[in-house]
């Protein structure tokens, strides 16, 4: 799974750890999660969706190796 | 029965979620580093027999707490990677115990010992564990950074 993370938070000029704060999680999550090394729950992905104010398929993509 | 029903479900929920402030962890750790150095000393010192294994369960519970304590953010990932570090652990405990006896009977036969020890103590398994899980999980947060 791909997600446009990194660059909605570039477009809201926010960094990673006033965007962990925000959604209580901590930096190393918003990292990880920007570098596709860990995936969300529906609950922080919707979290997510909110802060940024976008629909949760906007942010985050399924990838061809997403599907088996 | 409903309300003993709903009486378990917060419980599990509760105790799913159980974990020691982030503060213990050092508490854990002294009491560990502590219980082994004892525990080194005690080869070179006459001490009665109750205190072997007093200080291995000492030792355990040193490990015990810095396992179930929390990190600075108990965030859903650092639960997700707890999760996985717990089954690993789980897993190489179980083959752990099932071929370490296997491996000192090889060794005693190599070396020609007329009675090799095959037993396997609970604080040799249980230390294993806990001590795979801490690595596994240091390891897998390292590997989220």
């Amino acid at each position: 799974m791909t997600n446009r993370l990194k660059i909605e938070r570039a477009i809201q000029d926010l960094t990673q750890e006033a965007l962990a704060e925000r959604i209580g999680v901590s930096r190393q999550t918003i990292n990880s999660i920007e570098k596709g090394r860990y995936v969300p729950s529906t609950v922080l992905a919707l979290k997510l969706s909110a802060e940024f104010g976008k629909p949760v398929n906007e942010l985050f993509f399924l990838e061809k190796s997403d599907s088996n | 029965m409903k309300k003993i029903i709903e009486y378990d479900r917060r419980l599990f929920r509760r105790l799913r979620k159980f974990h020691l402030p982030h503060s213990w962890k050092k508490v854990g750790l002294t009491i560990a580093i502590a219980a082994f150095v004892l525990m080194l000393v005690k080869r070179f010192v006459d001490e009665p027999e109750w205190v072997k294994p007093l200080l291995a369960n000492i030792m355990l519970i040193g490990l015990l707490i810095i396992s179930i304590s929390k990190e600075k953010v108990e965030d859903e990932m650092m639960a997700s990677i707890r999760a996985q570090s717990y089954g690993i652990a789980f897993v190489s405990g179980v083959i752990y115990a099932i071929v370490q006896p296997y491996v000192n009977f090889g060794v005693a036969w190599l070396l020609g010992s007329e009675n090799p020890n095959t037993d396997m103590s609970y604080f040799q398994v249980l230390v294993f564990m806990l001590i795979v899980q801490l690595l596994f999980f240091k390891q897998f947060k390292r590997a989220c950074l």
